[in-house]
């Protein structure tokens, strides 16, 4: 059973990934990837940064604008000013709310709804699923599958141990809790797989700091050897 | 009254307000403005010169501080009346804060009280509650009014910016607030006739099924005018001000807001502007003239969609019959300020 060794194996560093490296880091990772695919998405995406780099533009103009000397300029601007925000927050917040509830429910005709209202499909809400679709995905791929493969497979032996070198307690304990004694059970294979993981993944980090302190000692020796010879010129500049 | 130079008519439109006067189709014509820029004086003057071209017109106050008898020297009501020395102008005073009490008519004095921690007081409550109920009823009970006696043309005469706004944006903020109790009452109608017994008397002796169906009835009319006055052929809104920084603001307010309710409005009276004779003496007016100028200019350029009527300020009060129709006559002659 290779493959199956494997999976499980892939399976404990998926969920040691995700716990080292975070499940919100990966998920913004994933985001700005999405973002860059020619999606109806991005391209709302990318519409809202250029509405707001305007919105700021005009913002300060209008704030450079005395309204008292050039009226009609400023209003003018107060004007595209109020069209501006009220754009953005169509887009950001509360115009797409109604329309959120339609965008789940038609999950199936996305691509098309996005067609037809592009402006109003709202950045945040679009987030918001993105997020919650990924977590589910990522929960079943490394959890999920953590908790079901066992059960699935309580029965299958990973490999045989050879015969007469383990005492019966042993070999019962690894063949826990359904294998056929003699052999490796998965949650046995599971438990091995997580602390090599475990073990590779502390001496990786160790030696990194091992590295990286050694790095910043040598950065910060010459700091302190500086230090003590300005002490001394201050004392001088004291005692003078 | 006296004057130098006037700013050259060469804008497209014409600096007058003939065009409503020609527009036969306008049924409602609101005049608004900040406080103290001459709104009575301006839809009295506009009042004046409809009546010379339509069959019957009225004009309606709705300024909490009625002015309007103050303008003709005449005391006017809550009814219609004509005004003396015209046959078909009429004139009106409703308050806009002309309370809910008519809705929660028939309530029994004595024991309000002893109810008010009960139903009663839940009514009474969610009725307050709507924001700009108390304007409406008394809006919807002239509407009422005017819409049995026929007149041609109407003009409000409006509060000062802020009420104005709020209410010509109650129609749309009342239509959802009264489908809403409305909903509510007809899931909830069974039930709580349940608790009030069988012939739905609320504590205070008001009736409940009675109370929704004049609810109802105000959603209907309410409704209608909403959709009147969002129509630009039926409904305008002109805007007045004085060349004054405060009040071109208000007024660059208010003309948005109106665009957003979707209120036409393509008029606007710049009052009491000042011409000193030429070489005066008089400091003040000097330089008054010279801001004046200023707000003028911008005015001009901002509001190039506008008829924009420049009326100047007189010596003398604008008040009686006379004196009004002199100054109403500047509204469709544009004045020239005599050399």
């Amino acid at each position: 059973m290779p493959a199956l060794l494997l999976v499980v194996f892939l399976v404990e560093l998926a969920v040691h990934l995700v716990n080292t490296i975070g499940a919100s880091s990966i998920n913004n990772l994933l985001w700005t990837l999405y973002l860059m695919l020619p999606t109806e998405t991005s391209k709302n995406s990318r519409q809202r940064q250029k509405l707001q780099s305007e919105y700021l533009k005009v913002r300060r103009d209008l704030n450079a604008t005395s309204s008292q000397d050039e009226f009609a300029k400023w209003a003018k601007l107060r004007r595209q000013h109020d069209k501006l925000m009220e754009q953005l927050e169509k887009m950001s917040t509360s115009g797409g709310r109604s329309k959120e509830l339609v965008f789940v429910h038609e999950e199936g005709r996305d691509a098309r709804f996005a067609d037809q209202v592009p402006t109003e499909t709202s950045h945040d809400a679009t987030k918001t699923k993105f997020d919650s679709t990924v977590g589910v995905v990522r929960w079943s791929l490394t959890r999920g599958l953590k908790i079901v493969l066992p059960l699935w497979y309580s029965r299958q032996p990973m490999f045989w141990l050879p015969k007469g070198w383990f005492p019966y307690y042993v070999e019962w304990i690894l063949s826990f809790p359904r294998a056929p004694l003699g052999s490796i059970s998965i949650v046995s294979w599971q438990m091995a797989c997580t602390g090599v993981i475990m073990l590779v993944s502390d001496t990786i980090t160790a030696v990194l700091g091992l590295i990286l302190g050694a790095r910043l000692q040598a950065r910060e020796k010459p700091v302190k050897a500086a230090a003590p010879k300005e002490e001394g010129k201050a004392q001088a500049k004291k005692d003078s | 009254m006296s004057s130098t130079a006037i700013v050259s008519g060469d804008d497209t439109l014409d600096p007058s307000l003939q065009s409503i006067l020609d527009q036969k189709s306008l049924r409602w014509i609101f005049v608004g403005g900040k406080g103290g820029v001459g709104k009575t004086t301006t839809s009295c003057s506009l009042a004046i010169q409809l009546a010379k071209v339509r069959r019957s017109v009225l004009l309606i106050s709705t300024d909490p501080a009625h002015n309007l008898s103050d303008a003709f020297n005449q005391k006017f009501g809550k009814e219609a009346r004509l005004i003396d020395g015209f046959d078909n102008l009429s004139a009106m005073e409703i308050d806009p804060n002309g309370s809910i009490q008519d809705l929660m008519a028939g309530q029994a004095g004595e024991d309000v009280d002893a109810m008010s921690g009960g139903m009663g007081g839940m009514m009474q409550d969610l009725a307050f509650a709507i924001p700009g109920i108390d304007e409406a009823m008394s809006f919807a009970e002239v509407l009422k009014q005017v819409k049995s006696l026929s007149y041609e043309t109407i003009i409000f005469d409006t509060a000062p910016t802020g009420h104005t706004l709020r209410f010509l944006q109650f129609p749309s903020v009342l239509e959802k607030a009264l489908a809403k109790i409305s909903q509510l009452s007809s899931q909830y109608g069974p039930l709580l006739n349940g608790f009030l017994g069988a012939n739905g008397t609320l504590p205070n002796g008001q009736n409940l099924n009675d109370m929704m169906e004049k609810l109802e009835g105000l959603r209907a009319t309410i409704s209608e005018v909403n959709t009147q006055f969002k129509d630009e052929n039926l409904t305008t809104f002109v805007c007045v001000c004085i060349a004054e920084f405060l009040s071109l603001y208000e007024t660059e307010r208010m003309i948005q807001e109106l665009a957003s309710y979707g209120i036409d409005t393509h008029s606007i009276v710049v009052n009491q502007l000042l011409f000193p004779k030429q070489g005066s003496g008089c400091d003040q007016c000097n330089a008054r003239r010279k801001m004046q100028k200023k707000y003028l200019d911008q005015i001009e350029e901002l509001y190039d969609e506008f008829n924009v009527v420049r009326m100047p300020l007189l010596v003398e009060e604008v008040r009686g019959k006379e004196r009004l129709e002199k100054f109403s006559d500047m509204l469709v002659h544009p004045y020239v300020p005599p050399e």
